[in-house]
């Protein structure tokens, strides 16, 4: 691990109905493309990237999953070590909005509670055919405290931000932590180990 | 070029303007300054003038010679005209006759072909005749074959022709014809039909083939790939159905009863790619096959199990079936790519990924897959649960059985999982084991630690009557509630040893799952090679490493609490009781000691039976951790202690061969180096040591030589200053 080169490590897994444009998402801020065609996620998919954030290199490592129910227990496993969960719903498909609720049951259930989830409504670049207001999901993501953003694959439209910010957030949330746990520092051994990674469910 | 002869036609511009000043200008004009100005303007372009009419007649002789030159060519450009003209008429004629030649040869050629057009059509009469006449007799021969063969003949004639002779004038005998093979031909596909119809209900195979093969000789390729895919198919799925019922039915006692229904899809996936093998050609019409079986599976898969162990069969048996399916897909693969050109495979190979990924037999193991990852977790769990609530120690091993078992059960499901040839399924059991042995696991045994290594009164009894006989004895006139106190006691101790050899086993177990898993991983790809998928399994595996590194955590806190509950407490008095001892003593005193030791050794006795509890009940890693801590802390105690004494120049001695014999023993029982831990000390000691104060010069400073101080200037003159005999002012005048 200490031969890596990089300060942080951050897991991402995306999350979200089929359709919706998470792989799009995933290979437009990991390769700079709009896949043309590409077949549904089967199972899982994995790409990383290393991003600099004021200096310091941040890795991301971002888990591609497959919407559909068959796979739902292949990705259900990846929850609980995911440091960010990118929630995603297609603007232009009411349905994509109306599963949510059942999303944010399964992060209940499965992820971590220091998780950090953010809600994305992608393919803003067809705002003519677009079904769910912006207010109504910021509302919605607001009562759930989630961040909001609104994002297009296809335009690369707030792709780099989303990804970006995530990382700023989890860069905090991880320099809090180790803040936490320097103050109380009951536990001799955890001390000097602490990891910012560190989502264990004991102490 | 252009540019530069734009500027000069400018230029030329300009200089006609200033010309260009005409009379009336300057006679308006009234000013000297003006006239004088229009006068240098009019004699620059004199100038100009001057000079470009030089120019121009220095030009004059290079133009005359051009012009005798010219002159002279006059009668050698006379001589090329007439000659180009001859040329010329010559052309015209060569080419009227290349004209009239190659008329002749198209007339020829058009003869020939027409020629040809009424050999062939003769031919496709008379093949028409023959045929009609063939098919007629083979017919009645019931030769079937033989009858294609002609319909066959019929229908790659040309169509045209065949019009163009009904318009000639047999064309009555070609319609009779016609209409004659016409009739046959449907006569042919409907009893090829109904014959391969009926070899299919006899399965006679053989028929069945024959017939297969007359169907492209009528032109019904896809009908007849059809039907003989709908045999196969029906061929297969009725045996599919006679070993499910021979499953379903069979006797459950036998040995392989459990994966009775991986072995019946295994036979099926083998009878399919045996048919696929031995007929090549319709590889393509087999995709639709899947539903048959893959639906009465599911059936088989029970829904509501709560004893793990029940779920073992079915569990295996997914992982098969979906290996054996994996397989299958495998075989298609390379059969399929075995069929395209090497320049599309490319694009042909994106194709088949695409129609393999989605098709029904993938999908449906996904689904199969998907309901297995829950099972098995759920049977890791509760297996786990159960290991730990079986849990068992015996006397004189160092873990408790729920470690082996736990581990044992993790690599069981990893191993179940790796063998269903799906990566995902792999990742996502990994991620489950480790969340198995993070969370609940770490939990059991962080649980355990936290009770504490019990430091009771009856320990400090244990110490004095170092006999455990006595000990029996004594607890036993106690009486029952008293030994069952002890027991109690007893058990507890070995409980959090034990406790602490198993997340240290755990540990290591861990490290050691990883790595096998690495080797493992690396031959599966060897077969099947995606790097995507390597890199998937190769960061779920490095999760393992971050647990194994939490159980380290949780290990380092345990010894934490045992060496703040069990050691310091009894090794703090022991070294407090240095104090006792004067180490202010002259030479009859210093020789009493030699004989009768004061301190030492009872101190290294005490501290010998104090860790050989531990040294006979922890793993050698741990213990020799702990007997660092140990160590370090009696360096700790020893350093506060000695600084509330007070020596004479023998007591310094005294001190030193006390401190001597300490280190010696201290170095036998760890393998960590020692003198570090005691360097503060054993400087210590040689100030305690010195004759002068100022000897204290000799080495320090320049001349501390090899030796790295590790006492401050003012701590040097702290010890210094508990030699009763060195006088403070010398100690102060030091310079340090
Ligand atoms: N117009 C538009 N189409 C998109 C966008 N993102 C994805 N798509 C399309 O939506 C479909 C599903 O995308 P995909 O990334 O496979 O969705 P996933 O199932 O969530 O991974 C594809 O046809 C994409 O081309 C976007 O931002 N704008
Ligand atoms: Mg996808």
């Amino acid at each position: 691990m200490s031969m890596e080169d990089y300060d942080y490590l951050f897991k991402i897994v995306l999350i979200g109905n089929a359709g919706v444009g998470k792989t799009c998402l995933v290979r437009r801020f990991t390769q700079g493309l709009f896949p043309p065609g590409q077949g549904a996620t089967i199972g899982v998919d994995f790409m990383i990237k290393t991003v600099e954030i004021r200096g310091e290199k941040v890795k991301l490592q971002i888990w591609d999953t497959a919407g559909q129910e068959r796979f739902r227990s292949i990705t259900q496993s990846y929850y609980r070590s995911a440091n960010a969960l990118i929630l995603t719903y297609d603007i232009t498909c009411e349905d994509s909005f109306r599963c949510l609720p059942e999303w944010l049951r399964e992060i209940e259930q499965y992820a971590n509670n220091q998780v950090v989830t953010i809600l994305v409504g992608n393919k803003i670049d067809l705002a003519e055919k677009r079904e769910v207001l912006r207010q109504k999901a910021e509302d919605f993501a607001e009562s759930q405290s989630m961040l909001y953003l609104e994002t297009s694959a296809k335009e690369s439209d707030n792709v780099e931000k989303l990804f970006l910010d995530l990382a700023c957030e989890l860069i905090r949330e991880a320099k809090q932590n180790k803040l936490d746990n320097t103050d109380s520092a009951p536990m001799p051994g955890e001390g000097k180990a602490i990891s910012y990674l560190s989502c264990c469910s004991l102490n | 070029m252009a540019d530069s002869g734009g500027t000069a036609a400018v230029r030329r511009c300009d200089s006609g303007s200033v010309s260009s000043i005409g009379m009336d200008t300057i006679s308006a004009l009234t000013e000297l300054e003006d006239l004088e100005r229009v006068y240098q303007q009019l004699c620059d372009g004199e100038k100009e003038v001057e000079a470009k009419l030089d120019r121009l007649v220095a030009q004059e002789g290079n133009i005359h010679t051009k012009m005798l030159a010219l002159q002279r060519m006059g009668p050698n450009l006379q001589l090329i005209g007439g000659d180009a003209s001859q040329l010329s008429g010559m052309i015209t004629f060569t080419c009227s006759l290349a004209e009239n030649v190659s008329r002749k040869v198209r007339q020829l050629d058009l003869a020939k072909t027409r020629l040809y057009n009424v050999i062939q059509r003769t031919d496709d009469i008379l093949d028409l005749k023959f045929c009609t006449d063939g098919v007629q007799t083979a017919l009645h021969n019931e030769d079937y074959e033989q009858a294609a063969a002609h319909i066959h003949r019929y229908l790659s004639l040309d169509q045209s022709v065949i019009e163009l002779s009904r318009q000639g004038e047999e064309s009555s005998a070609v319609d009779a014809s016609l209409v004659l093979l016409q009739e046959a031909e449907q006569k042919l596909k409907v009893i090829v039909a109904e014959k391969l119809d009926e070899a299919v209900a006899a399965v006679d195979l053989a028929q069945v083939e024959r017939f297969f093969k007359i169907f492209p000789l009528l032109g019904l390729h896809q009908q007849g790939l059809a039907r003989f895919g709908q045999y196969l198919c029906s061929q297969l799925a009725s045996k599919a159905e006679e070993n499910l019922i021979l499953a379903t039915g069979g006797d459950l006692g036998e040995k392989r009863a459990q994966l009775i229904f991986a072995d019946t899809l295994t036979l099926l996936l083998e009878g399919i790619a045996r048919v696929v093998e031995t007929h090549q050609p319709i590889v393509e019409t087999y995709y639709g096959l899947d539903p048959i079986w893959t639906h009465s599976m599911m059936k088989s898969v029970p829904g509501e199990i709560i004893e793990p162990r029940e779920l073992d069969p079915v569990l295996s048996e997914v992982t098969l079936m979906n290996a054996r399916a994996e397989l299958y897909l495998r075989f298609l693969r390379r059969r399929i790519m075995a069929d395209f050109e090497v320049g599309d495979i490319q694009k042909h190979q994106q194709n088949m990924e695409k129609l393999l990924k989605h098709c029904l037999l993938s999908t449906n193991m996904q689904e199969l897959i998907g309901y297995y990852i829950p099972m098995e977790e759920y049977y890791m769990r509760e297996s786990v649960n159960k290991a730990v609530a079986m849990d068992t120690y015996e006397k004189g091993q160092l873990t408790s059985s729920m470690v082996d078992d736990c581990f044992y059960i993790v690599k069981k499901c990893i191993s179940r999982a790796l063998s269903s040839s799906s990566i995902d399924c792999l990742c996502a059991m990994i991620n489950h084991a480790n969340s198995v042995l993070e969370s609940d696991f770490r939990e059991v045994l962080y649980n355990k630690l936290r009770q504490g290594f019990p430091a009771t009164t009856l320990q400090d009894i244990q110490r004095n009557v170092s006999s455990a006989v006595i000990l029996m004895q004594s607890s036993l006139q106690q009486g029952k509630f008293n030994t069952l106190g002890i027991e109690s006691t007893e058990n507890a101790k070995a409980a959090f040893l034990v406790t602490l050899n198993n997340v240290e086993v755990c540990s290591e177990n861990i490290t050691t799952l990883k790595r096998n898993l690495e080797n493992d991983c690396s031959k599966l790809f060897s077969q099947t090679g995606g790097s995507g998928d390597q890199a998937k399994i190769e960061s779920c595996l490095s999760d393992l490493v971050n647990t194994s590194t939490k159980f380290k955590d949780l290990l380092q806190e345990g010894l934490t609490e045992l060496n703040t509950t069990a050691i310091k407490p009894q090794v703090k008095p022991w070294i407090s009781s240095f104090l006792a001892i004067s180490h202010n003593i002259e030479e009859e005193e210093f020789n009493d000691y030699e004989a009768n030791d004061p301190w030492v050794q009872q101190l290294i006795i005490n501290l010998e039976q104090l860790m050989t509890e531990f040294k006979m009940a922890l793993s050698p890693v741990i213990y020799d951790t702990l007997t660092s801590l140990m160590t370090s802390l009696v360096s700790i105690e020893m350093e506060k202690t000695v600084l509330k004494c007070s020596f004479s120049r023998l007591g310094g001695l005294q001190f030193d061969k006390e401190l001597r014999s300490l280190v010696a023993y201290l170095t036998t029982v760890t393998t960590w180096t020692i003198r570090d831990k005691f360097a503060r000390l054993t400087q210590m000691a040689t100030i305690l040591n010195l004759e002068r104060v100022t000897e204290i010069l000799d080495y320090w400073g320049s001349n501390s030589g090899p030796l790295t101080w590790r006492l401050t200037p003012a701590e040097v003159r702290q010890v210094l200053a508990l030699r009763i005999d060195f006088r403070s002012e010398d100690i102060k005048r030091l310079r340090l």
